[in-house]
């Protein structure tokens, strides 16, 4: 074991700040917290040891999220010949039927609140709020469409590849992932662009 | 001069599902057609859409922590 990493040391900041990040991605893929901590813990490891190699050609996160992704496959690995399968999830419930969508378009077919134009909308990535706020809407998604979202948006795997791991059918993903979305721009569009509006 | 409607009309709750599906697949001619008619004459359809584009850049841009 090489000598365990010290507070004081600055890269250390550096990295430990993508920890929210790196979770969200291992829990997007493992789907148990405790395995998702513990790829976490060793992927922050393996990256102090080597940050001398990284040489930033990607960003900090992109390299981190590279060895998170292999220290994920190893746990799987493992956890597949530990056990049985990770237990298939909530999706029923989730992505059955669509009355869901009956809460926001009313029996004509129209939006019950009318979607408002955002105004110069990327501005806002330059503000740490914002990301808060994003974050913040992220987890208030239902399990499986935060998963689901997480997988084919932000880390931009394939559809086909999210439904065959996650045991769904294609179009049972799109609902999944409308659904998503929609809940997505009305948290957004309350937490951030209405009281952006109002400042 | 009005363009002929399409063989099919939506209303917004299908047409944001297409909206949503676009990312996923490719939309058939029948659907894309359906789609631009319905968002041609819709605000609040096309206010949607950008959202869409804002919550896709949005999240590459959280992948890569460039935000």
């Amino acid at each position: 074991m090489p000598p365990a990493p010290t507070i004081s040391d600055p890269r250390f900041a550096q990295i430990e700040g993508h920890r929210p990040y790196l979770m969200r991605y291992a829990l997007s893929q493992l789907r148990d917290g405790q395995l998702a901590e513990e790829a976490v813990q060793e992927c922050l490891l393996a990256a102090l040891e080597a940050i001398d190699g990284f040489g930033g050609r990607s960003t900090l996160r992109t390299w981190l999220t590279s060895i998170l992704r292999f220290k994920v496959i190893d746990l799987q690995r493992r956890a597949m010949s530990e056990r049985n399968q990770v237990e298939l999830t909530d999706f029923a419930a989730e992505a059955g039927e669509e009355g869901w969508l009956d809460e926001l378009f009313d029996d004509t077919g129209h939006w019950r609140q009318a979607p408002s134009a955002w105004s110069d909308p990327e501005a806002a990535f330059e503000q740490r709020r914002f990301w808060e706020a994003f974050q913040g809407c992220l987890d208030k998604l239902p399990p499986a469409a935060g998963r689901v979202f997480f997988k084919r948006e932000i880390v931009g795997e394939e559809t086909n590849v999210i439904c065959k791991e996650e045991g769904i059918t294609a179009s049972n993903c799109w609902v999944i992932l409308h659904r998503a979305r929609l809940a997505l721009r009305s948290c957004l569009e309350k937490n951030w662009f209405g009281k952006e509006a109002a400042r | 001069m009005e363009k002929k409607p399409p063989a099919e009309t939506v209303d917004c709750r299908a047409a944001s599902r297409l909206l949503s599906i676009a990312y996923e697949r490719k939309l058939t001619a029948g659907e894309s057609e359906s789609l631009t008619y319905h968002l041609d004459r819709c605000l609040m359809c096309r206010n949607f859409d950008s959202q869409l584009k804002f919550l896709h850049r949005a999240s590459e841009k959280f992948r890569t922590g460039n935000g």
